[in-house]
């Protein structure tokens, strides 16, 4: 009895550094400033996230055989814990193999928004970089047109070698910027924008 | 050899419809006026050929024609398999119309549709007549004529070219 009033008495107001679990809304923004403040766990998110690059498969070109080929027994890349997925629901990687023709590239920013945040995107070959042998062509776009696109890599195509680089560059690059944490303390990327395509790209597809 | 034979059908089924024959390896086209297209290809579906494998077009704007190529062929009959057949129609390059053959052969659908987006020939009597690979604002160009320029491919003259940087 004499605990249990001690307890109570030593209660008393709020303290300051304690995590009370009454009020859920005080105790979830409690939490967040203790965990993101002080224990870094942006520091395990970027790491978590580096460690996790799953990319959704978007193959529009050739390129599509090198991209296999760099998850094949030889090049093995999902010993950098990167796993490739078929829904974009469940990546937060974007590989765009090659060309993107005008109407791709609706599909291309269709499947961006699909995927949850915090998103990359690799820009794979010459045709995704600037076009490469269609660059005067009248139907395709410039992926970074439509997406923000964190790394290129040039070739035609590129080594499977030149994948995996690419890869672990942008591990670097998520656990040096702390792209991922930030993100999600932000609720966007304020460095690399979503660009807005300059051409309505989706009319075909609302009739 | 094998193509004699798939000559002398198709010109039998056209006889009186064509105008001229042309003739390559393993293909013949017969030339027939745009007026008299259904009724050539009644007679060569009747006759055996019962799929379109290409419609493609030729742009010749000296002498103001469109030329519109449907290429047919036979699953079915196994000595019609060996060639191939073309029926040439030529339209006049300002108002490219004529009917279509998709009521006849269905494999002419979505083929029809490219080269009306391509070369803006209009199908009068199809189904669902909408560009297929283009979005409709490049389609109303109709690229594969041959005024479309597109961006020549340039000589590099030295100095620095100032280029549109990724952002």
């Amino acid at each position: 009895m004499s605990t249990l009033r001690s307890r109570e008495a030593r209660a008393g107001p709020p303290e300051e550094g304690r995590l009370y679990v009454g009020n859920l809304d005080a105790a979830a923004r409690r939490a967040r400033e203790l965990l993101l403040g002080k224990m870094k766990l942006g520091k395990l998110v970027d790491w978590g996230t580096a460690f996790s690059l799953w990319p959704v498969h978007f193959t529009t070109s050739c390129c599509g055989c090198e991209f296999a080929a760099t998850w094949s027994p030889r090049f093995d890349a999902e010993r950098y814990g990167a796993l490739p997925w078929l829904s974009p629901r469940q990546t937060n990687l974007i590989v765009i193999e090659g060309t993107v023709t005008k109407k791709m590239g609706c599909a291309l920013r269709l499947v961006w928004e699909q995927m949850p945040h915090p998103k990359f995107a690799i820009a794979m070959g010459a045709c995704a970089l600037d076009g490469g042998i269609f660059y005067n062509s009248y139907n395709i776009v410039r992926p970074w047109e439509v997406v923000p696109v964190d790394v290129f890599i040039p070739g035609c195509p590129p080594r499977p070698e030149a994948l995996a680089r690419a890869i672990v560059e942008l591990q670097r690059l998520i656990r040096e910027k702390g792209v991922a944490s930030k993100w999600i303390e932000e609720g966007e990327r304020e460095d690399k924008p979503a660009p807005i395509p300059k051409e309505d790209l989706c009319s075909w597809w609302r009739g | 050899m094998s193509l004699d034979a798939v000559r002398s059908r198709a010109e039998e089924a056209l006889r009186g419809v064509y105008t001229g024959v042309e003739e390559g390896k393993g293909f013949v086209a017969f030339r027939v006026p745009a007026e008299r297209v259904v009724e050539a290809a009644e007679a060569l579906k009747s006759a055996g050929f019962d799929h379109v494998k290409s419609v493609t077009a030729v742009d010749r704007p000296k002498e103001g024609v469109i030329e519109v190529t449907y290429h047919v062929s036979s699953y079915s009959d196994p000595e019609l398999a060996r060639g191939i057949v073309g029926i040439t129609v030529s339209l006049p390059r300002d108002n490219p119309r004529m009917p279509s053959l998709s009521r006849i052969w269905v494999s002419a659908e979505f083929q029809e549709r490219e080269v009306f987006e391509f070369f803006g020939v209009v199908f009068e009597g199809h189904p669902d007549l909408r560009p297929i690979l283009l979005i409709p604002p490049l389609a109303e160009k109709h690229p594969l004529r041959k005024d479309f320029i597109v961006k020549e491919e340039q000589v590099y003259k030295g100095g620095i070219t100032k280029l549109e940087q990724p952002p």
